[in-house]
């Protein structure tokens, strides 16, 4: 057991929203219009139903790995992790190159060098292969910070927020829903996340419906944001692509107190270079625990998948629009395969308890 | 090991005498001889400097004079007035006892040598310590006498739990260190890890406290701070009463707590005696001028080259005026006067006092004033960096570590900006959240969160909650308010 439970639901709550403010809100707002919560929340209560199957499966308070060797022989669940730490690092790329936008657009008011963004690959280095435990008091840490820096962007944008521009609801009608929803399915694999974890904290009674509480709870600050960053934009909502470095950017004492609004927006941006890394040090993590080696195997494997990351990331450095549309249109269905299906399967097989006589209970 | 080390005691003073003064041949060490009541020869031999010839005078040669009885230790041992006796068998023992002050005593016809504690050591007199002053509260401070120390904590802690343990550490000091604890309210394995880890000491010398802090440390070669450290013997029995162990070095005012949280050096001894809420403001306060002191200059600096719309207009304007001429980049600018100021902070701690005053108007007046005239630096450089120079000192505990944290922010804030300065704070989140030292996690009681220990850590409460002991350092007796 390395990590708390409090720890899991701190992600849940307050890390994982964050993670979806970058590109999405504009990217929904150009699809679904004033509906562009619509999708969000659909994701939100399927995310939600998905994180209660992995967190009923963490009852057996053993590794996904260990479950499925003991299922199904070693060789199946090395050949497992290896896939999963694929289908991570294939999660990880579209928040690293949201990620690299956000640097060169909110951070500089000149035209930054290319390479600017390349000092994260190092930090994604180091953090990918620390034990879990740093993971956790990370979190601690997090949950704050993103809980001061969301509201102070909620105050600052509250003027300037016109919520009547979210009706009528359902405007954008069924077609924008599924586009929305199929757009969106990039940005949503917070329970596929969650996998590399089971295991690696104590169940206690309850705890995947606190679970669900708390990733509901953030979803609903999400939801929020979707409405304010809207109400604030309306229309050219769909042109504000780093939704959460403009939304708060009009309030009436700007030109008096510069744009404190920066702050509360690296503070966020502090939060994501943290939710960014979490993939890759899930996939780290697993492929470790297949080949029961860590000490010298975790900081190589880091090191080569955050150069392989840093080599496709700056490969495909003029094609930042393709590699998102690529993601949230083309090759949208496999996050719906690996990262909910894979969770949805192994909760029904390997999520059984056994109990004290061999029997199988629930 | 010497030849005289390995002889044993002949019974013969002269000879004896003559052994020991050839294990300690420095003229220092003095040699008495002189006849007992019953017309046996004896030899008192000590250190000229450490000994107190009249406690050695009034306890130890009158008495033996007089005394005209058995030749065997014990029995002289029990005719001494000296409250403090050690019979040795071994030169190498009674040289030991010699080198610490403590004179010896060889007769005729004697199986042992007998140490008496008449040492005396020129000492400071207990004062307020000059990094840890006091409005309101105790004004006593450590100092360099591990004795005095030890007896400034017991004088606070009268109680049979208190346990203190002498080791010494250095082969060529032999410096004394007490090792001070609550029996039942520090964990064993603390004390156990401590103990095995100085007796793993093996240096020429000890001159200083801090030389114990890195074989004490987890990680040693780390940047980050891993010991707790006081002047003040109310601080220190406060962290005994935690749940701490404690360590007092002789020839250091400096006491070293373990383990250490981060949060200790946000807390200062005032707050105990002070109202919560004003103790609460203060920590925060604290916590800002830290903040401020490293962020500040990495901020101006990357505003100035990559983010200007951090900066409201006006001030964007008064600093646009105020660079214009300067020859200097921003950053160059910076590290400039960030470089002066912290030479003039060396220059000011090591100079004599009343030139010290002089030092003050040289540098603040003359240099500040004519560099700025002269179009070396702007004025707005030398009001950031002033304002983080006074930031720093809010928290004086950790002023090597932010010294260094803001320099490191303002190379990153000169080559990657503001982005440079993010990543380079979550990698120093990264590194202290996983420090730990004696299994006690430094950013406790926040990461992890422990909602129980927040009562007493940034946040201050009411003393009347504060009814148990940090949960975080797992002492076997929880509760401390009934």
């Amino acid at each position: 057991m390395t990590l708390r439970p409090r720890q899991i639901l701190f992600f849940l709550a307050a890390v994982a929203p964050v993670g979806k403010l970058v590109l999405l809100p504009a990217q929904l707002a150009g699809i679904a219009g004033n509906d562009l919560w619509m999708p969000a929340l659909a994701h939100l209560l399927f995310q939600a139903a998905l994180i209660f199957c992995v967190l009923l499966l963490a009852r057996r308070e053993r590794t996904v790995l260990s479950l499925i060797r003991a299922c199904a022989g070693g060789g199946c669940a090395a050949s497992f992790a290896v896939l999963y730490a694929l289908f991570l690092l294939f999660c990880a790329f579209l928040p690293i190159v949201e990620q690299k936008v956000m640097v060169r657009s909110i951070f500089y008011d000149t035209i930054p060098a290319h390479l600017v963004f390349a000092p994260f690959f190092l930090f994604s280095a180091y953090l990918a292969c620390r034990p879990l435990p740093a993971l956790g008091r990370i979190w601690d840490i997090l949950t704050p910070v993103s809980v001061v820096c969301l509201i102070g962007l909620f105050l600052l944008s509250a003027g300037s927020c016109d919520f009547g521009a979210l009706a009528p609801a359902g405007a954008a009608g069924k077609a924008g829903f599924f586009a929305g929803t199929a757009a969106a399915f990039s940005r949503f694999s917070d329970a596929a996340f969650l996998l590399p974890l089971v295991g690696r904290f104590r169940y206690e009674r309850g705890f995947a419906a606190k679970g669900v509480l708390c990733y509901l709870a953030g979803g609903g600050v999400l939801l929020l944001f979707l409405a304010v960053f809207y109400g604030v934009f309306g229309e050219i909502a769909p042109l504000q692509s780093l939704a959460f470095a403009r939304v708060g950017a009009f309030f009436p004492a700007r030109g008096v107190v510069g744009r404190i609004d920066y702050l509360f927006a690296f503070g966020l941006a502090f939060v994501m270079a943290f939710y960014a890394v979490l993939p890759v040090h899930g996939a780290v993590g697993l492929v470790c625990e297949a080949f029961g080696e860590r000490k010298l195997l975790a900081p190589l494997l880091s090191a080569g998948v955050n150069a392989a990351l840093f080599a496709a990331v700056y490969l495909l450095n003029f094609y930042t629009v393709t590699v998102v549309s690529l993601f949230s249109g083309t090759l949208f269905w496999v996050f719906p395969v690996f990262g909910a299906l894979v969770p949805l399967l192994l909760a029904l097989l390997l999520g059984r308890r056994r109990d004290r006589g061999g029997r199988r209970a629930e | 090991m010497k030849k005289e080390e390995m002889r044993e005691i002949s019974g013969n003073a002269q000879k004896d005498g003559a052994a020991l003064k050839a294990l300690l041949p420095a003229q220092d060490i003095l040699c008495f001889h002189f006849a007992d009541g019953a017309g046996r020869n004896a030899v008192c031999v000590f250190a000229d400097a450490l000994t107190d010839k009249d406690l050695l005078a009034e306890q130890v040669l009158r008495p033996f004079r007089a005394y005209a009885g058995g030749a065997q230790a014990e029995e002289v041992a029990a005719h001494l007035l000296s409250p403090e006796v050690r019979v040795q068998t071994s030169f190498q023992k009674l040289a030991e006892e010699v080198l610490a002050g403590n004179p010896v005593l060889l007769w005729d016809g004697g199986d042992a040598g007998i140490a008496a504690g008449t040492k005396k050591v020129p000492l400071r007199a207990v004062a307020e310590p000059p990094t840890d002053v006091a409005i309101k509260g105790p004004r006593e401070g450590f100092v360099e006498d591990v004795k005095t120390n030890t007896a400034l904590v017991r004088r606070r802690l009268k109680t049979g739990e208190l346990r203190i343990e002498m080791l010494t550490v250095g082969r060529r000091t032999a410096t004394a260190v007490a090792l001070c604890w609550l029996e039942g309210t520090c964990r064993a394995d603390i004390v156990e890890r401590v103990k095995k880890k100085l007796a793993a000491v093996d240096i020429d010398g000890v001159p200083d406290s801090s030389y114990l802090v890195r074989f004490l440390a987890d990680r040693p070669r780390s940047l980050i701070k891993q010991v707790g450290t006081t002047e003040k013997p109310d601080i220190f029995c406060a962290k005994l009463c935690e749940g701490r162990a404690g360590i007092l070095t002789d020839g250091s005012p400096i006491a070293l707590t373990l383990p250490y949280l981060l949060v200790e050096d946000f807390q200062s001894g005032e707050d105990y005696f002070v109202p919560a809420y004003r103790a609460t403001f203060t920590r925060l306060l604290r916590l800002f001028a830290l903040l401020v002191a490293i962020y500040l200059p990495a901020f101006y600096v990357a505003a100035q080259i990559f983010k200007l719309q951090l900066l409201p207009i006006r001030l964007l304007l008064t600093i646009a005026g105020s660079v214009r001429d300067i020859p200097l980049s921003p950053s160059l600018e910076m590290l400039l006067v960030l470089l002066v100021l912290e030479v003039l902070n060396e220059a000011s701690i090591r100079m004599p006092k009343y030139v010290g005053m002089a030092l003050s108007v040289v540098g603040a007046l003359v240099l500040g004033e004519t560099a700025v005239s002269a179009g070396f630096v702007s004025t707005p450089a030398i009001i950031i960096i002033a304002f983080s120079g006074i930031g720093l000192y809010a928290v004086p505990n950790l002023i090597e570590e932010t010294s260094v944290l803001r320099l490191l922010m303002l190379l990153v804030a000169g080559s990657l900006g503001t982005y440079g300065i993010v990543l380079l704070s979550a990698l120093v989140t990264v590194a202290l959240t996983t420090t730990e030292n004696y299994g006690v996690p430094l950013t406790a009681p926040f990461a992890p969160w422990i909602a129980r220990d927040l009562k007493d850590s940034l946040i201050k409460s009411h003393l009347l909650s504060l009814e148990m002991r940090p949960a975080v350092l797992k002492s076997p007796n929880k509760r401390r308010l009934k």
